[in-house]
């Protein structure tokens, strides 16, 4: 019953544990592309109504149909990419960038310090989400930046406590304390030796969490606080076909847009994951 | 043990009535006067009226003085009146909890029902199909927008099929069985109400499976990783070599070391899920905590904010606490 | 039970006998009997704060207690102008001229059984102008009310001329059990602000004459109405009458055409276009008094350019009111020239078009000039986090962003949650245009026009000159419908070219039937349905 995957051939071995990596790479790269050269490929300009050819379904001329306001649905998705790309990477990146600080800083402080900014993050992570976001989006009022905003004060913790548990492991490491004896600063002991060595789970929980954070600011923007219309984006996009269930094309699309931008995060992250994982990379 | 548990609680009650200052904190920022909201256009414009409605709520207090009544009211169990509902907070969350604790906990069954299972066929069958299958499952339970999720659901399952019933709770027409949980299931079940019991469960299958659908990946995902390595450990290795049988070696050695992970991210997904909620619950109509938490924030009515936000919280630590225990009961090493 | 049930509905798809054969729904036969003596209505519910007819101030509300309690008069579809005998069969000048003499309807009786004599209808007035809620604010020319005998009441008023007759048609203005709201804590006269404890049971209770009375709330799920077996008219067909809550038009979308409730109140134009193939359902209309507009402030610290007429007035041309009422809306709408709604006393379709703005780029780039903004201006416009009608202010707010484009106009779209906009709108701190609605809590072209002069310039920071008061005044006044058709018109153009509202339409909502209710009468009055009239067929 417990099977022997050694009878496999190899190469099919490799195609199920890599292919995935690879078609995960393909897709991001795909919308990174679509992203980055939005006004060469989309047919149409995002915002331009044609009130009387509205929710036509999709045709030679407008492949994915059109919305509420005659808008092309492809183009729309299509420059819908850049802002969901963004939000994902800002929301990430920074929330990494501020939890990697704050785990390192606990990790090599400890005490005091340590117990405090930990009780810190429990408290954040102890926070309905929800809340949070439509707090600040009626305070500061809506629009990504401020929803980006919304979702970096919630999004942190968990990279400062991937920080931190690596970072301990890493401090107790021989190399760390030979570097202390030698007489190197903290600073530089981070920086040259900590960092480097936490890195590869990072990257992992980084890409894992791209998809994560594309799903949320979609989320959000679908609850009515992501973006200042007539900016397209997948979750408003959604939102607003969300009514239209003959018209399924105003609807169904960004959310497969959503899904496969997801899907390829989430397969890059777990093909990168069993790459850096000893363990797997063995067998 | 019993101080360990009485520090844990003693700090979930502090971190909880934190976050509530925090959430109060922020609301205090809004330029939005949730009074106008609430009265009626000629009220509104009167600035007399104005005035004593804001001090009917004691709106016009300075920011100390309206949180210490807040904590005042706390300590005699009373979360204050919603300036929307007009009603004890309290009241409101006892009435919304039960739909979201009924549709979180069959959304919750339903995902390790699912995912552990195929977790560990995935691991045992590594790269067979069932490994393929379950890597799919996970993947599309994970990467999909709930609130089209639902949208997509609800239009298949319901409007084009018609396998499943619509949204709410029951049937439009059907009383809600009446019973001290207000969890339609178990009060239906306890009045012998069969015909209510099986009209419940329907309205809850397409809701659940949505709510689920990224904790079921959640599951499987840890499950296998778990199991895997728990498979490749020494102790499955000589259990192998004594010749025991295949299955005893999965179910009875392996599995529970590698429930560790899977409690934890368990019990979190849990939490998650009474909290998350809220898209499943508006595009499926459903009564429960999320949409209340939705249209409380929406009208900026603090004292509903609170309230959701200091319960809320203290679930998650409580739950988290539950997890943390329960590693003393699955754990074999800690056991021992 | 259920079990044999459910074999036999598969045993009928697998037959092919009925597509509507449902394997997961166990629609027992309780359930089915019930069915057919129960009325379900889909309706997004979600802004009902109270039934208490004293407090309440919001838009579905009227529905239900319009069900529950009648009051004096009533307005009928068809004529929304002439008051109808309801719980008062008659009325006259009091002797002194200074208020109106009610002659009561004689052996109503309440859903408790006790029959209905002056002394209610003075407590529920008492009540009223105690309670200092939203429905006292429409009847303050009520001085005081007096009983004369069992059967006649006088209401003195402040003002002898005041139209308070069409305000007293709304169902916040219904009849309650004196004795039964006073054990429930009720009290009436001064003071009861402070005193009146009854609003918690009436949530859940009514205490009216009407054809149902209220059994259940729970917000956000349901109202439960039984029928009145007191009611003093003719029996309403349905037992039971079920208002459930479905806030998402989809939903109510699949809800009636599976026959799961009868009628869906809250479909979008769209949703009813797909419903023409459906043999099972019709679509009913039901035209409104409501209005969507956008309010534009002339506050110069606000927005400079906004503050000069001209500019305004460029606005006003710049809009494709026709892609509005036409395309976004399916034809399914009017278009008012300013605050009255067409059907009432001085607004017809034939008016507005005479009066009201139409699109013309040309004369708006023309009187952009003259504002001395010739490459057009930057302005904003915010809306709440809404829909009416079946359409969104995001959709309507990018509609105008894109219309107004056409002539240089560049509008900044500002999204806000309902509780900011309110408060911004109200204080008059908006930043440029405003969308929004307007509903009537009665019909009476007084309550709007005086709104208008009285609250709503303040809003656009508009200083209204006292011969528009005077107009105002003069014309709700007049006893002569022709003369106040007349200075109705003549106010509806001044307020055209002051050109702070442009009222983009006023809705007619579309209501999807199923075909097994054959009499939905619907109506413009203030609370949507005759519900006692519904009748199966």
């Amino acid at each position: 019953m417990v099977a022997m995957p050694a009878t496999r051939p190899r190469w099919r071995r490799r195609l199920r544990r890599y292919g995935p990596a690879w078609v995960g790479s393909a897709i991001v790269l795909a919308w990174i592309l679509v992203a980055l050269f939005a006004p060469l490929i989309a047919p149409y300009p995002p915002q331009a109504q044609d009130i009387v050819n509205r929710l036509t379904p999709p045709s030679a001329d407008h492949w994915l149909g059109t919305d509420v306001l005659g808008r092309d649905v492809l183009s729309r998705l299509i420059f819908g990419a850049r802002l969901s790309l963004l939000a994902g990477f800002s929301v990430v990146l920074l929330g990494a960038a501020i939890g990697v600080t704050v785990g390192i800083i606990a990790a090599w402080a400890r005490g005091f310090v340590d117990e405090a900014l930990m009780r810190f993050t429990d408290l954040v992570l102890c926070f309905p989400p929800i809340i949070l976001a439509l707090a600040i989006a009626a305070a500061l009022g809506i629009g990504s930046t401020n929803t980006i905003l919304a979702m970096l004060v919630v999004w942190w913790p968990k990279f400062a406590r991937l920080a931190r548990a690596l970072a301990l492991v890493q401090r107790s490491q021989e190399y760390v304390e030979a570097a202390t004896v030698l007489g190197l600063k903290p600073v530089r002991i981070l920086g040259r030796h900590i960092l480097p060595n936490t890195l590869g789970p990072l990257a992992v929980l980084i890409t894992l969490d791209l998809g994560n954070a594309i799903l949320t600011f979609a989320g959000l923007s679908f609850l009515g606080l992501g973006v200042v219309p007539p900016t397209a984006e997948w979750g408003s996009m959604v939102a607003e076909g969300r009514e239209l269930v003959e018209q399924w094309w105003v609807a169904t699309f960004p959310g497969l847009a959503i899904l496969t931008v997801v899907v390829g995060f989430n397969f890059l992250g777990d093909g990168l994951r069993d790459w850096l994982d000893p363990r797997t990379r063995g067998r | 043990m019993p101080r360990y548990i009485a520090t844990r609680l003693l700090s979930a009650v502090a971190m909880a009535l934190l976050a509530s200052l925090v959430v109060f904190l922020i609301s205090a920022l809004v330029p939005g006067d949730p009074v106008l909201a609430q009265l009626g256009d000629i009220q509104a414009s009167n600035p007399q009226t104005v005035l004593e409605w804001r001090a009917k709520w004691g709106l016009d207090l300075p920011l100390w003085e309206r949180y210490g009544i807040f904590l005042k009211g706390l300590a005699h169990g009373d979360l204050g009146i919603s300036i929307a509902t007009r009603r004890p907070v309290l009241d409101d969350i006892v009435q919304y909890a039960p739909a979201t604790v009924e549709l979180a906990t069959i959304a919750f069954l339903l995902a390790i029902g699912v995912g552990i299972p195929l977790g560990i066929a995935a691991a045992v069958w590594r790269d067979s199909w069932v490994d393929s299958l379950a890597r799919a499952i996970s993947l599309l339970g994970v990467s999909a927008p709930t609130f089209w999720l639902a949208f997509i659901m609800l239009a298949i399952f319901y409007g084009w099929l018609g396998w499943a019933p619509g949204p709410g709770r029951m049937d439009p027409i059907a009383f809600p069985p009446e019973g001290p949980t207000g969890l339609f299931l178990i009060d239906a079940a306890l009045a012998g109400d069969w015909e209510a019991w099986w009209d419940a469960a329907a309205h809850l299958i397409l809701p659940a499976v949505v709510l689920a659908a990224a904790t079921i990946g959640l599951i499987t995902r840890t499950t296998r990783a778990a199991m895997l390595d728990a498979l490749g450990q020494d102790f499955v290795r000589v259990a192998r070599a004594k010749g025991l049988r295949a299955r005893v070696i999965v179910l009875r050695h392996a599995l529970p070391n590698a429930l560790v992970p899977v409690v934890t991210l368990g019990g979190l997904a849990y939490a998650n899920l009474l909290a998350g909620a809220v898209m499943t619950e508006t595009v499926f109509s459903w009564p429960g905590l999320g949409r209340y938490t939705f249209r409380s924030a929406a009208a900026l009515d603090f004292p509903a904010i609170m309230g959701i936000t200091l319960v809320v919280s203290a679930t998650y630590l409580l739950v988290n606490l539950l997890v943390d225990l329960s590693y003393g009961l699955l754990d074999p090493r800690v056991r021992r | 039970m259920s079990i044999t049930t459910l074999s036999r509905r598969s045993l009928m798809r697998l037959l092919g006998a009925s597509a509507a054969a449902l394997p997961l729904l166990p629609a027992g036969r309780a359930l089915a009997q019930a069915r057919g003596s129960t009325l379900v209505i889909g309706l997004d519910i979600s802004d009902t704060i109270t039934f208490d007819p004293v407090r309440q101030a919001q838009y579905t509300p009227p529905m239900t207690l319009a069900a529950c309690y009648d009051s004096l008069m009533t307005l009928e579809a068809h004529d929304l102008i002439n008051p109808k005998p309801s719980l008062a069969t008659s009325w006259t000048r009091t002797p002194d001229g200074q208020g109106w003499r009610f002659t009561l309807r004689p052996n109503v009786r309440f859903a408790s059984g006790a029959t209905m004599t002056a002394e209610d209808v003075k407590f529920s007035f008492d009540r009223i102008l105690g309670m200092q809620e939203q429905t006292q604010q429409y009847i303050k020319a009520v001085d005081r009310v007096e009983v004369v005998d069992a059967q006649t009441v006088d209401f003195i008023l402040n003002s002898p001329n005041a139209p308070v007759l069409p305000i007293f048609c709304n169902p916040g203005c219904g009849i309650a059990e004196k004795a039964v709201l006073t054990r429930q804590g009720a009290t009436a006269g001064p003071g009861a602000k402070d005193t009146d404890r009854a609003t918690e049971w009436l949530n859940g209770n009514s205490a009216g004459t009407g054809p149902y009375r209220l059994v259940r709330w729970e917000r956000n799920a349901q109202i439960q109405l039984q029928r009145n077996p007191n009611y003093w008219g003719t029996a309403p067909a349905f037992e039971r009458v079920i208002i459930r809550h479905l806030s998402d038009s989809a939903a109510q979308l699949l809800a009636v055409r599976r026959g799961d409730v009868h009628a869906a109140f809250n479909l979008i134009p769209e949703q009813m276009a797909t419903l023409r193939g459906d043999p099972n359902v019709r679509t009913e209309r039901l035209p409104s008094l409501d209005f969507v507009y956008m309010a534009v402030t002339q506050n110069p610290a606000a927005n400079p350019v906004l503050a000069k007429k001209e500019a305004r007035h460029a606005i006003g041309h710049a809009i494709d009111y026709e892609g509005i009422l036409n395309n976004l809306l399916g034809g399914v709408a009017l278009r008012p020239a300013h605050f009255l709604p067409i059907g009432v006393n001085g607004s017809t379709e034939q008016i507005a078009r005479e009066i009201g703005f139409s699109q013309n780029l040309d004369r708006s780039r023309q009187l952009l000039q003259q504002a001395g903004v010739p490459e057009g201006f930057e302005m904003e416009i915010a809306y709440g986090n809404a829909a009416v009608a079946g359409i969104s202010y995001q959709v309507l707010g990018q509609k105008l962003q894109s219309d107004l484009a056409r002539v240089g106009i560049r509008v900044r779209l500002n999204p806000m949650d309902q509780v900011n906009i309110r408060t911004v709108y109200t204080q008059g701190r908006e930043a440029g245009g405003v969308l929004t609605f307007w509903n009537p809590p009665a019909v009476c072209n007084d309550l709007w026009a005086s709104a208008v002069v009285e609250r709503v310039a303040r809003r656009v920071h508009w200083t209204v000159p006292p011969e528009m008061t005077a107009l105002v005044k003069r014309a709700s006044e007049e006893q002569n419908l022709d003369t106040a058709a007349n200075l109705w018109i003549e106010w509806q153009r001044k307020m055209v070219d002051e050109a702070h509202h442009f009222i983009l339409f006023q809705p007619i909502y579309q209501i999807a039937v199923r075909n097994n209710i054959r009499g939905f009468p619907l109506t413009a009055a203030g609370w949507q349905l005759e519900m006692a009239h519904v009748t199966p067929a």
